[in-house]
């Protein structure tokens, strides 16, 4: 049910447009579509009880919206918040949630036919966090599954 | 498929669903008015149906359109008088009505469903009718109440299912917004308050409420431009003005915001007409449903949730309640039962009471179940009272029915609708009579949205707890915290006058860093948090202010959390986590066994307490200490001195809005006068509709005091008497005295309202009180307001001067605590005495307690008032004094008014 249709931009239906951001030394990529909007990570309240990879709630206008730690649910060692880390708010299905990266990188369009799977020398658990590999310049982007990462059973 | 348009679709499923919304009790209506037929209602469920007809053979959804068809058809005879409604063809034309809104809701889907049964059984019907056509009128000689008593529906009621689980509603919100065009002959004016528990994702609000919202936010986009304006040219006054309009703007704005939530409670009643007749017919009894209050307006989250339990209830009191007709024959009732079910405003809050006329729960019953089933301990239920009993059937792994039915009750049943309703925020309650019925009474508050809250500290990090949650705070100074807290096994305990309260600290129950405790010189915090399950003390670090907060939910990640009810936003911005009290308790193991374990040793403390006096201790000049017992206290509040202002040799309080008189002790006692303090206390209490401030500049201590009061020495106008507290000479006041002496008027007003009229004796009261002090300062409040009082020292005495020394009073107002006979025991003997037991009683206690109260009302007090407490006692007196002049009806049992502490 994307809505490519509605975006404002004129990408044509074989290409994707990637925000792309690093966790650790890990350039990762997001639809642009999934991304409402980028925030420092300021004033997160932590909360009891929760996961380790949550880092805790923010208000955003009025919202209260959960942060995660995407270097945690990654398998990384939870970072520290540096004048870098931002969180990038994200839609979803339905509710806002706010992911804390340690650095934005750029917005790139690759064509769709050069996202491959991910190769095989990546572990299967994390496998399934990624749907697929994207190779551009110098460096490879590795495209985030939002659904399956921030399943909640994990 | 001809749907091509999905807006005209979903037009038609929320159009089509407001014509079904009142069908059903349209339907019970018309099958109660039997021959008898009322056209106007008829023609109503007609036009409905013929319009749903004519839609969905305009959207070709040929299947709805026939069954609308024939139930069209079977309407039309009902509408020409061929045909009698009666149970049968009734039962049949509810289950048409169910299967159409099954099938309009899932509208996309109904061209595949099977519903020949139906239309067979509609047609059925219909042939009969034309079978019978001309004599259909003189068949009607059968009453429709005996048929229904002869005709219980032969088949399981199918329709229960459905009801059981409401057909989701696919209507996109967007939906309802357009202006409803009306292909039909609707009635949109009729319809507008009763939205259909179908379309919950849609709200009606009324134009007014629109314009006014409109209005509301015209003021807001004015003042955030005054705002703005001032902040640029940095004017402070007019800043101040701007700030002060956007408060006010935006507390009508929440108000108006909140009035379009509000919802008339009727649209969740109107489904248990259908509920109560279908299960009553199943299960073989007569049963009817009287409902008041449908017009109540409650919060639309409450409407939401409120269904399921209040579904359960009145199962329950149709499945166990009431009896069958032949057991209500021989006990000489009406053989039809009746479930009464009402909604009514109390105190800021929704309350909803199902009562029905049944056979009651038997305590005895209860409570042999609990021990068989080790849900409590022998001893413990010798000590229970009946009413507690009674809510044995809120406990877990309770069913009361002997034996298990389809409908209700496989012990899986009022614990839970208990837990639903403490959810959201309310409480329930139970009071059966054995033979005579059953009434449970839900209280709910009007909205989950905004609830004040008292924000508290913990480990660095705010939190805010409900105050529906909180019962009083205690503060331990650091030298007494050893003193006060012990350990009973791994457990931490606090000794609470008299009583061992568990404790929880917040920072471990969270899992949270604890504070350096290190630190013993700094005062401890604890909340005393009550649950209606639970109640213990929480230790928090601090506690700021209280303020309104509005819930936010908390995302899909942190659900798992007991601890957590969701999440709101403070002041400065931040998110704050709001505390689930319940959960922290089980989370922390505070069990249940501490309540039984607590209220007995309330209990015990009550045969103490009632000779003891709580007070509070306050000193003016460090030579002049000062007490108010606590039963008198409202609240207590700390305010700065420069909010006080003089008017005309009255000190004024401004506060909240509005200002409170203040009276103090320096001004009207011989006293030194207050020492300058920046910071001052204020003791507020009632005085009819009034609250007055008493100033205490300085609070001393809580105190138990076993009487030995000085009434003389001290004595003057607002002293009550003196005496020793820690080597130090304390006068305890009496503040509405104080008050009297100050502002003589007050009082004035009131007396003139109940002066006696002419020639009338005055009221005769009958006082027993052990406490010599007690009794002369009581019997003096009757004096003073023209009462004559008969004085005795013990409940031995004045039942004597009752029985058989010819004295006779109007009303009786006793201590608990006595020597040879105590209060309960003199009430007893009153309610057993046929000449005697019309008479009021009143009980006086130092400090009531809910176990005391209890007792007391099970006794036959009609009231509990606290002994220093005036302006309460005295309106008691009076409400009962009147209640009993006027001639005795059916009356129902007296509320019981708890004493104003």
């Amino acid at each position: 049910m994307t809505t490519e249709t509605s975006s404002a931009t004129f990408v044509d239906s074989r290409s994707l447009r990637l925000a792309t951001f690093y966790v650790g030394d890990m350039l990762l990529g997001l639809e642009i579509d999934q991304v409402q909007e980028i925030n420092r990570c300021l004033d997160v309240t932590t909360v009891p009880h929760a996961p380790n990879w949550v880092r805790g709630v923010i208000n955003l206008r009025g919202d209260v919206v959960t942060v995660i730690d995407l270097r945690t649910v990654l398998g990384l060692e939870r970072g520290t918040v540096t004048k870098d880390s931002r969180n990038l708010i994200v839609n979803l299905s339905g509710e806002l949630v706010g992911l804390c990266v340690d650095r934005i990188a750029d917005i790139i369009t690759v064509a769709k036919d050069d996202v491959i799977p991910p190769p095989s020398n990546i572990s299967v658990v994390d496998q399934k966090f990624f749907s697929g590999v994207a190779t551009i310049e110098q460096d490879i982007v590795a495209v985030l599954n939002l659904n399956e990462a921030l399943e909640t059973s994990n | 498929m001809a749907i091509e348009d999905e807006e005209l679709l979903a037009e038609f499923i929320v159009e089509s669903n407001e014509h079904l919304a009142d069908i059903e009790n349209e339907l019970l209506a018309i099958e109660e008015a039997g021959a008898s037929i009322d056209v106007d209602l008829v023609n109503k469920v007609f036009r409905g149906v013929h319009s749903i007809k004519g839609a969905a053979g305009f959207l070709g959804l040929t299947t709805i359109k026939e069954l609308a068809h024939s139930l069209e058809n079977v309407l039309n005879k009902v509408r020409s008088q061929e045909l009698v409604p009666d149970a049968e063809n009734t039962t049949v034309m509810l289950r048409a009505g169910d299967t159409l809104r099954v099938l309009i809701n899932d509208a996309t889907n109904s061209n595949g469903t099977d519903v020949s049964d139906q239309i067979a059984d509609l047609s059925r019907v219909l042939e009969a009718a034309e079978a019978g056509g001309n004599t259909a009128q003189s068949a009607a000689a059968p009453t429709p109440s005996a048929a229904e008593v002869e005709a219980p529906t032969p088949e399981p009621i199918a329709p229960q299912a459905a009801e059981a689980t409401p057909p989701p509603a696919p209507v996109p919100a967007e939906v309802v917004s357009r202006p409803a065009q009306a292909p039909t002959a609707a009635e949109p004016a009729t319809t507008k308050t009763s939205s259909s528990p179908a379309v919950e994702s849609s709200i009606r609000v009324s134009v007014g409420v629109l314009d006014q919202l409109m209005n509301l936010a015209g003021e807001l986009v004015l003042s955030r431009n005054q705002l703005m304006q001032a902040v640029i040219s940095q004017e402070r006054m007019g800043l101040e003005a701007a700030a002060a309009d956007l408060d006010q703007v935006t507390s009508s704005l929440q108000e108006a915001i909140m009035q379009t939530r509000m919802q008339p409670i009727g649209s969740v009643f109107g489904k248990f007409p259908r509920i109560v007749r279908d299960l009553s017919s199943q299960l073989g009894k007569q049963c009817k449903i009287e409902i008041e209050g449908k017009d109540v307006e409650v919060d639309k989250t409450i409407i939401e949730a409120i269904g399921d339990p209040l579904t359960h209830l009145i199962r329950n009191s149709v499945d166990h309640g009431v009896e069958s007709p032949e057991v209500r024959a021989s006990r000489k009732k009406n053989p039809e039962g009746t479930v009464w079910l009402r909604a009514f405003h109390q105190a800021g809050k929704v309350c909803i009471e199902i009562q029905d006329d049944g056979a009651g729960i038997d305590p005895a019953k209860l409570k042999s179940k609990a021990v068989d089933r080790g849900l409590i301990t022998a001893d413990r239920i010798e000590q229970m009272s009946d009413r507690e009993a009674v809510r044995l059937i809120f406990h877990p792994g309770f069913s009361t029915a002997e034996k298990v039915s389809d409908v209700s009750g496989r012990g899986v049943g009022m614990d839970v609708v208990r837990t639903n309703i403490e959810k959201l925020g309310g409480s329930v309650d139970v009071d059966s009579d054995v033979g005579v019925g059953t009434n449970i009474r839900v209280t709910l508050p009007l909205t989950l949205a905004i609830i004040p809250s008292m924000i508290l500290k913990c480990s660095g990090d705010r939190f805010a707890l409900p105050q529906a949650n909180i019962a009083e705070l205690v503060r331990l100074r650091p030298g007494e915290v050893s003193s006060r807290i012990d350990r009973v096994k791994d457990a931490e305990v606090l000794r609470l006058r008299g009583a061992l309260l568990p404790l929880v600290r917040l920072d471990t129950a969270l899992g949270m860093a604890p504070t350096d405790r290190a630190d013993i010189n700094s005062p401890m915090n604890i909340i005393v948090v009550e649950t209606g399950q639970v109640r213990y003390g929480l230790i928090v670090d601090g506690i700021h202010d209280s303020e309104e907060i509005v819930v936010k939910p908390l995302g899909m990640h942190l659900k798992t959390s007991n601890c957590l009810a969701g999440a709101t936003i403070l002041g400065n911005g931040r998110v704050a986590l709001i505390l689930d009290a319940a959960g922290i308790a089980a989370e922390s193991g505070v069990q249940l066994a501490h309540e039984a374990n607590e209220q007995e040793e309330s209990l015990n403390q009550g045969n103490e307490t009632n000779s003891v006096q709580t007070l509070l201790l306050f000193s003016s000049d460090p030579a002049d200490r000062f007490a108010v017992p606590m039963g008198v206290i409202a609240r207590i509040e700390r305010v700065r001195c420069d909010q006080i202002d003089t008017v005309g040799g009255q000190e004024l309080l401004q506060y909240r809005g509005t200002t409170l008189p203040l009276v103090a002790v320096d001004a009207h006692l011989k006293v030194n006068p207050r020492p300058k303090l920046d910071r001052i206390y204020v003791i507020v209490f009632t005085l009819g509709e009034r609250e007055v401030g008493l100033v205490a500049p300085q609070l001393e201590d809580i105190c138990e005091i076993v009487c030995a009061i000085d009434d003389q020495t001290f004595r003057e106008p607002g002293v009550a008497g003196s005496m020793v507290i820690d080597e130090r000479v304390t006068r305890l006041l009496d503040v509405f005295e104080l008050a009297e002496v100050t502002h003589p008027q007050w009082f004035a007003e009131a007396r003139e309202e109940h002066a006696p009229e002419e020639g009338d004796a005055p009221k005769r009261i009958l006082l027993a009180e052990d406490s010599s002090f007690f009794r002369r300062q009581v019997a003096g409040f009757f004096k003073n307001e023209g009462f004559e009082t008969y004085e005795y020292e013990d409940g031995a005495e004045a039942w004597q001067a009752l029985t058989t020394g010819g004295v006779e009073v109007d009303i009786v107002v006793s201590d608990i605590e006595m020597p040879n006979m105590d209060g309960f025991e003199l009430c007893q003997n009153i309610r057993h005495n046929s000449a005697l037991q019309h008479l009021p009683c009143v009980a006086l206690t130092s400090l009531s307690s809910e176990a005391d109260i209890n007792h007391g009302k099970e006794v036959g007090f009609d009231d509990y008032q606290v002994k220093m407490h005036r302006e309460n006692l005295i309106r008691s007196v009076r409400s009962l004094l009147a209640a009993a002049g006027e001639p005795k009806k059916a009356k129902p049992r007296r509320k019981l008014v708890q004493a104003g502490s």
